[in-house]
């Protein structure tokens, strides 16, 4: 009955299998990083904050794998204590904003009457603030520091999950498994969130795998304008603005080591979350 | 007469896959109409396509498939192109599938006559005008201008079959062209196909999984199960004397209105179900104001059976709805066991005593359950909120209940995708009965299952009525569906109960003009054919 849709089949599995090569690519790199910067106080060479004036911005040798930077402080070692803040950031963000705007969006999909509404006009509204400015306008009100971002970034995440959440409740909601709940006798608080919930979670999931990418390039944005973590902490977003006078010196590395790793982990964890809500929207479709 | 279309050994399949086609031989004359009957997956669609060289991409086929001696296995794409826009057309199961939505009527009709066959637009709007006409549309040359939503199923059906017929074609191949569409709006169609294909000496290749509708249409037929050939011949000879066992097993799964072997009409006391008066209407943004129901009155007394007939927006599950409080009536009274309902929605306490008096089984066997809860807990989860059970103790009793209703304990922890039609049918039916209702409301229950999955579970719900003494509300489109299940029968038409009575005296004896046009609609076998009155 379904021909149609069978005919391209053959191209697309190939290309299926070429995806979940990547993915799987994708999912060694972000787990190379997640446990070297879990372990980096038993696998750093060097103190992040140990500074070595005799041997500032080297290159890479035998001693400093990825070189130093201008306080003669060991890259690699900075990089891996820095990605313990720059990770942390994003996963309190993702959860926070996942949860809140999973049981926002469940409410809002679930009221037929002005709740429903008003609470899908307010994601509305969430939208049009950009992340950053938020962010900022958190860090004038709180200060400076990974607090004020973080809860900046949580309320602006929480639209893009409540959105979701909002319309796949709709389309549960007139499923007839939900209506046989309903008749059945069960408690609506029962249904929602034992039974419709857990429904979502898998496409939610995919979603917020993908808001970790951004939320980890906006932390960084934020870093390096100098309205985030605050020296000397070691952060990625700190360590390019802290190598800012390096590169005009013409020494590229402080700078391009923390760039290359943002970059890496934000497109693997996009790869992921393409591959995964492909693979929930394929299995649902 | 020559062969028009002529398939021999066709085999076809995926590698290292069990063939779904496996050496299928049949052929269609010059002017004649051959019917292929079977059920979900047994290859209907995939040797209907062959005709016309479509396969699924990635499968292997080996075999004959010509039509007109141009083998489609073989036929370079100029050639098909050829074939498909001179000499075979196909009309498919869904109209509203099939066309553009925002373009007109006239544009889908014109379009290869202007683009492919040179006809200035003056020239094609006239064909396609007097095509029109043909297929029974009247006003059509304001439908030209009319795009697809404002047209109803069955018209738009017409112009498909319009479009197919507007090259001339030699072979008709048709995939189901009724299944989506009402019993009386089926009729006109089948009348229109038989006429055009009798006038124009087309072929006519039909695809159902109806042995009544083929009976009515075609001369010979083939009975297709799992991707072979297991019966054909004459119609009359394979529906009167068929030979192998599953032609006999449809023929008998094959609904016919019988009136003979129903229980009379209970008649008690007080009823379990009252309805009076009750209406339902929605107001759409614009305002305007649909009547779903309108002053509906009836009742059901304990144990006994109710059918309630109608088309498509006839109310019928409106009237279904209202009784288990999905929906909330605009104004009249329903009462059910003596407890009137109050016209709000139900509070979460009211509606747990409502579900041990009423229960309902909805049509779609692949969206009732939920898909990622087992079947067992779905079941021991009523269990355990109706019946106060523990966990154990309800797992015993969803197993013991499922095993009634034909479900293995093998299949206690499958999912519902592991599970066919039938048995999440079966399911469902279980989880209804968990919550031990007098009353049971089946919406459509079985029309999504194939004739002899729908012959078991009705046998089913058969047994457990008499077994439980449940009273059924069996909600349908199809008549002879409740002639074998209620005694007593509501016809329904445009939100109205248009006749009420003993399911016996309303189908030998009906009093309403619309009912008689919903009997008289069933299609008739072409041996005993009355000419069909509308």
């Amino acid at each position: 009955m379904t021909l149609a849709i069978q005919l391209p089949q053959v191209g697309l599995r190939r290309y299926g299998s070429l995806l979940s090569a990547m993915a799987w690519g994708a999912l060694a790199v972000a787990a190379a990083v997640v446990l070297l910067s879990l372990f980096a106080s038993v696998l750093a060479p060097y103190d992040p904050d140990y500074v070595d004036l005799n041997n500032v911005l080297a290159g890479p040798s035998g001693q400093h794998l990825l070189g130093t930077d201008a306080l003669g402080r060991d890259l690699l070692s900075r990089l891996m204590h820095g990605g313990r803040t720059s990770l942390l950031g994003p996963t309190i963000v993702v959860i926070g904003s996942t949860v809140l705007g999973l049981l926002l969006g469940l409410v809002a999909g679930w009221s037929e009457g002005w709740v429903g509404k008003v609470l899908g006009r307010l994601f509305d509204l969430l939208f049009a603030f950009p992340a950053l400015l938020m962010a900022m306008l958190a860090i004038a009100l709180f200060g400076k520091g990974l607090f004020a971002p973080i809860l900046a970034m949580t309320i602006a995440y929480v639209p893009y999950v409540a959105r979701l959440a909002q319309s796949l409740v709709v389309a549960e909601r007139g499923r007839p498994y939900v209506q046989a709940y309903r008749v059945l006798g069960f408690r609506t608080p029962w249904v929602v969130l034992g039974r419709v919930l857990p429904n979502l979670i898998p496409t939610v999931g995919a979603q917020s795998t993908l808001n970790f990418g951004y939320v980890l390039a906006d932390l960084a944005a934020l870093s390096f304008i100098g309205l985030g973590v605050q020296p000397p902490t070691s952060d990625w977003g700190a360590m390019i603005e802290e190598s800012r006078g390096a590169l005009l010196g013409g020494y590229i590395l402080p700078a391009f080591w923390p760039a290359l790793v943002v970059v890496l982990v934000v497109v693997a964890v996009n790869v992921i979350g393409e591959e995964l809500s492909d693979r929930i929207g394929g299995k649902l479709s | 007469m020559s062969q028009l279309l002529q398939i021999e050994n066709f085999t076809l399949g995926f590698p290292g896959r069990p063939p779904l086609l496996d050496s299928v031989s049949l052929h269609v004359n010059d002017g004649e109409a051959v019917a292929l009957v079977g059920e979900s997956g047994s290859g209907k669609s995939l040797t209907t396509r062959a005709a016309l060289g479509l396969f699924p991409g990635g499968s292997q086929s080996s075999g004959i498939v010509s039509v007109q001696g141009l083998d489609t296995l073989t036929a370079s794409k100029q050639r098909l192109m050829e074939l498909r826009r001179r000499r075979a057309s196909m009309i498919f199961q869904d109209p509203r599938a099939g066309i553009n939505p925002v373009r007109t009527v006239g544009d889908f009709l014109t379009e290869t006559l202007v683009r492919l066959d040179g006809l200035s637009r003056a020239e094609a709007t006239e064909r396609a005008v007097t095509q029109l006409d043909q297929v029974g549309l009247r006003h059509a040359k304001e439908l030209m201008d009319q795009h697809p939503h404002q047209l109803s199923g069955g018209m738009l059906q017409r112009v498909m079959i319009a479009a197919a017929l507007l090259n001339s074609p030699d072979l008709l191949l048709c995939d189901e062209p009724t299944t989506a569409l009402d019993v009386t709006t089926q009729a006109g169609i089948v009348r229109l196909l038989r006429e055009e294909q009798q006038s124009r000496g087309m072929g006519m290749l039909f695809i159902t999984h109806d042995l009544n509708l083929a009976a009515s249409l075609c001369e010979r037929v083939y009975v297709l199960r799992r991707g072979e050939v297991v019966e054909q011949g004459q119609t009359q000879t394979v529906f009167l004397t068929p030979q192998q066992d599953y032609t006999r097993q449809l023929v008998e799964a094959t609904p016919v209105i019988e009136v003979g072997g129903l229980a009379t009409p209970v008649v008690a006391g007080s009823p379990l179900l009252k309805v009076s008066g009750l209406s339902k209407t929605y107001q759409l943004p614009r305002g305007e104001i649909i009547t779903a129901l309108d002053d509906a009155g009836f009742a059901l007394p304990e144990g006994g059976s109710l059918g309630i007939v109608g088309e498509s927006g006839s109310g019928k599950s409106t009237l279904a709805r209202l009784v288990v409080a999905l929906e909330t009536a605009t104004s009249g009274e329903l009462t059910l066991r003596d407890v009137r309902r109050p016209r709000r929605p139900l509070k979460a306490s009211e509606r747990k005593v409502l579900a041990k008096d009423v229960q309902i089984v909805f049509q779609d066997p692949y969206l009732s359950l939920d898909p990622r809860i087992p079947v067992g807990n779905a079941v021991a989860d009523v269990f355990r909120l109706h019946q106060k059970q523990g966990r154990k103790e309800a797992k015993d009793s969803a197993r013991v209940l499922l095993g009634r209703v034909g479900i293995g304990a093998e299949r206690f922890d499958a999912r519902p995708r592991a599970l066919s039609g039938g048995q999440r049918q079966r399911v469902a039916l279980a989880k209804a009965l968990a919550a031990r209702p007098r009353l049971l409301v089946l919406d459509e229950a079985t029309s999504a299952l194939d004739v002899s999955v729908q012959a078991q579970v009705l046998e089913l719900v058969e047994e457990l009525r008499d077994q439980l003494g449940l009273t059924i509300l069996f909600v349908t489109h199809d008549l002879a569906v409740v002639s074998r299940l209620c005694s007593e029968l509501l016809v329904m038409h445009e939100g109205r109960i248009v006749e009420q009575g003993p399911t016996a005296r309303i189908l030998e004896d009906p009093g309403d003009d619309y009912t008689r046009n919903l009997i008289a609609s069933r299609p008739r076998p072409l041996w005993d054919a009355e000419p069909v009155t509308a």
